[in-house]
């Protein structure tokens, strides 16, 4: 049991720490959201320093990836790197760099950054699709230049799909799972913090308006489901997103995402509602993530099944009774 | 970073729990805390059977009774014992933060009278802290200890300590400084029970049989030598122990082992078909595994050797709203019928109570706002 990251996970986070300051953050989030587009420039710097091979390149790889998505989920950068780089490889079994964007079958929902991928893993039951993509497949959904860019796939493109074999559909249940809370968790952290350097700096009634008792105890809930969310994310990759693991984590983070969204813009006063102000970005990438595989609910549902009805798990995780 | 548990601490964890098995009749849910004599000798043949095998304080240095083992023994002797009804009875709180609060402020007497009799099990502490007048704002408190020669003279007293009626010793929080000193004015004395002028009463509490005294203090005399730390400096004492104190008894465990019993009675009765109540089971179960993880982590600055930080404040909070929750949860799948005491519902009452005692929720969050998050002070 080691919470601290060890001396390569250090390394990672710090590398990408820095090439994020560099190609990511308040500043180029807003660009994105003044002028839609995706961010190929991040994805190379990503791609050129290895990053997306991240899960293959050691025993810890799942969690590796997880520390490094959460990092980039922080940033709200506009990249497929999670699915591509946390999800794909542990489901298809190889890493590659193509951009992947993740659907459920009948694949009639928006799909997030599915105009810019280029293959698309669809959930089908027991089973796994893949489908390689173009643009042409694709119809923009207006989001009203806010949140995760959003694309419905035309209708036909599915029938191209290949299935990746029985069983690789809880693969791929769980590994998107992982990402939803990894995704989540960085996204919260990204929020809180935005909201607390507000509350700290703006001032009404003479002093900050962070220092107002009723305002400090609402953030100090939010700063527990964050940290909640983290840990409970990367401990669902460092087991190989085990079944339960990751309908919890899913359950936990994205049960909260809602709360988040709420209680920023709540604390932000009039200017969050602002399209110069950088917290719709990462409020509203919130709540659309929180609508994905089936929603808050399902997690939850599965998570108690997934514990509750497996004698093994339970016994492993709960003292027997006297 | 990794979550796995090494095979020793493991296979200490599967020989735990085969010696409660041996030791406690099946079915045992706690002691019966009102015939406190059978209580404490019950409560302490399970310690000294802990102290023989040697783990009652392994993460203790050899000197003082332990086997320098790694903090991580600890963490796994409260996930087994906080949530079956606490076997060792209120030595959980030597183990967890007495024990190693006189290792880091005591004297080498106090080290060598007090250190062994915790490991060996042999003794009961406990804890006085709040005062009538000095709840929450803990600082402001008014027992006063005045220096006479080699002794401190204290009177005034304390309310709502818990395990009075079978401690040996209480860890007594004096006014030493000026009234308004705060915290730069107070000192922590060791307090033999039953010393002249120290007198008790018990208080009636739905929290528990053991709950909650009052200590009355009537010019109580105590040598210097019975002094945790230096004069004035017990603030430092306090800081430590709270922070030890807080996941000393792992409340998140309690949360979720109750939450598993909650859900053996709802996979019975077909409460758990229902999806909202399926869903709620999911949520309860998310939040004590990430109390799990919150709590772990402060184990894991203890290994490492930090001082105490607002992580401890986290795990405190989430862990007893996790208790709170299940509790409600334990109330609706049962019915009424949660609230007969003889059978399996959860007390929503000790539950609720485990968000004040050891600093409400209300004070955790200011810790977690101005220490963790970085916000103004509102003074
Ligand atoms: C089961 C149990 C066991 C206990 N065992 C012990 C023990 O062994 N030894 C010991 O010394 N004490 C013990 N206590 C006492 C416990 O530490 C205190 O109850 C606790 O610190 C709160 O103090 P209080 O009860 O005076 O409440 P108060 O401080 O009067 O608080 C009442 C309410 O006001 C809120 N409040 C207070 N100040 C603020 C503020 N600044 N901002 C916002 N809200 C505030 C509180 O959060 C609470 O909700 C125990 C308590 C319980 C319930």
């Amino acid at each position: 049991m080691q919470f601290s990251p060890n001396e390569q996970q250090r390394q990672i986070i710090e590398s990408l720490q820095t090439l994020l300051s560099r190609h990511a953050g308040r500043e180029r989030a807003l660009q994105f959201a003044r002028t839609p587009g995706y961010d190929h420039e991040l994805d190379a710097a990503l791609g050129q320093a290895g990053f997306l091979d991240i899960s293959q390149a050691s025993e810890t790889g799942g969690l590796d990836a997880a520390l490094a998505g959460f990092e980039t989920a922080r940033t709200a950068a506009v990249t497929c790197f999670t699915a591509s780089a946390l999800v794909s490889p542990n489901v298809t079994g190889h890493v590659s760099d193509l951009r992947v964007a993740l659907a459920e079958a009948p694949v009639t929902q928006p799909i997030r950054l599915g105009g810019y991928c280029e293959m698309l893993l669809v959930l089908n039951d027991d089973e796994a699709l893949t489908l390689d993509t173009t643009p042409d497949d694709w119809t923009t959904v207006d989001t009203n230049r806010a949140g995760f860019p959003l694309a419905r796939l035309r209708p036909g493109a599915i029938t191209r799909a290949r299935s990746l074999g029985p069983g690789s559909g809880a693969r791929l249940r769980d590994w998107w799972r992982v990402e939803i809370a990894v995704q989540a968790a960085g996204l919260m952290k990204g929020a809180l913090d935005l909201t607390v350097d507000f509350l700290r700096d703006r001032r009404q009634f003479g002093r900050p308006i962070g220092s107002f008792q009723a305002v400090q105890h609402r953030l100090g809930r939010l700063a527990v489901m964050v940290e909640g969310a983290r840990w409970l994310a990367f401990e669902a990759a460092y087991r190989d997103a085990r079944p339960d693991l990751a309908a919890t984590a899913a359950a936990f983070a994205a049960g909260g995402a809602d709360t988040m969204f709420r209680e920023c813009h709540q604390l932000h006063g009039a200017i969050g509602f602002t399209r110069d102000f950088p917290l719709h970005v990462w409020s509203i990438r919130l709540l659309q993530l929180q609508q994905e595989l089936g929603g808050v609910s399902r997690h939850r549902r599965d998570a108690a099944q997934l514990t509750f009805l497996n004698p093994e798990v339970l016994a492993a995780a709960v003292t027997p009774a006297v | 970073m990794e979550f796995d548990w090494t095979d020793e601490d493991a296979a200490y964890r599967a020989e735990l729990r085969a010696y409660i098995r041996k030791m406690l009749p099946k079915g045992w849910r706690g002691y019966d805390q009102t015939d406190r004599p059978a209580y404490k000798t019950a409560a302490r043949a399970f310690a000294q059977g802990m102290a023989e095998h040697g783990w009652l304080t392994q993460n203790w240095p050899k000197e003082y009774g332990g086997a320098e083992c790694s903090a991580w023994r600890q963490a796994i002797l409260g996930e087994e014992l906080t949530p079956i009804g606490e076997p060792r009875g209120s030595q959980y709180m030597n183990v967890n933060w007495i024990g190693p609060a006189i290792m880091r402020f005591g004297t080498e007497e106090q080290k060598l009278n007090h250190l062994r009799r915790i490991a060996a099990g042999d003794v009961f502490w406990c804890q006085g802290f709040s005062e009538p007048d000095a709840g929450s704002d803990l600082a402001s408190l008014r027992t006063r200890a005045v220096r006479d020669g080699d002794d401190y003279v204290v009177n005034g007293s304390k309310i709502w300590t818990s395990h009075v009626g079978i401690a040996d010793f209480c860890i007594l929080l004096v006014r030493t400084g000026e009234p308004d000193s705060r915290a730069r004015g107070i000192t922590v004395l060791i307090v033999p029970m039953g010393q002249p002028g120290f007198t008790t009463r018990h208080i009636n509490s739905l929290a528990g049989d053991e709950s909650h005294y009052e200590l009355f203090f009537d010019e109580m005399r105590i040598p210097v030598s019975a002094r945790l730390g230096e004069e004035n400096q017990g603030w430092e004492v306090v800081r430590w122990a709270l922070a030890y104190e807080r996941v000393g008894s792992t409340q998140y465990q309690r949360a979720a082992v109750q939450l598993a019993e909650a859900a053996e009675i709802a996979i019975a009765n077909g409460k758990f078909d229902d999806p909202e109540i399926q869903s709620r089971f999911g949520e309860a179960w998310a939040a004590c595994q990430a109390a799990r993880l919150l709590t772990l982590k402060v184990y894991d600055l203890r290994e490492a050797g930090s001082p105490p930080t607002a992580d401890s404040n986290l795990s405190r909070l989430i862990s007893t709203d996790c208790l709170k929750m299940v509790a409600q949860l334990s109330a609706d799948v049962l019915g009424l019928e949660a609230l007969d005491r003889k059978g399996p519902g959860i007390d929503p009452i000790r539950n609720a109570s485990m968000a004040v005692a050891s600093g409400t929720s209300e004070i955790q969050l200011d810790r977690i706002a101005i220490d963790f998050l970085g916000l103004p002070r509102s003074k």
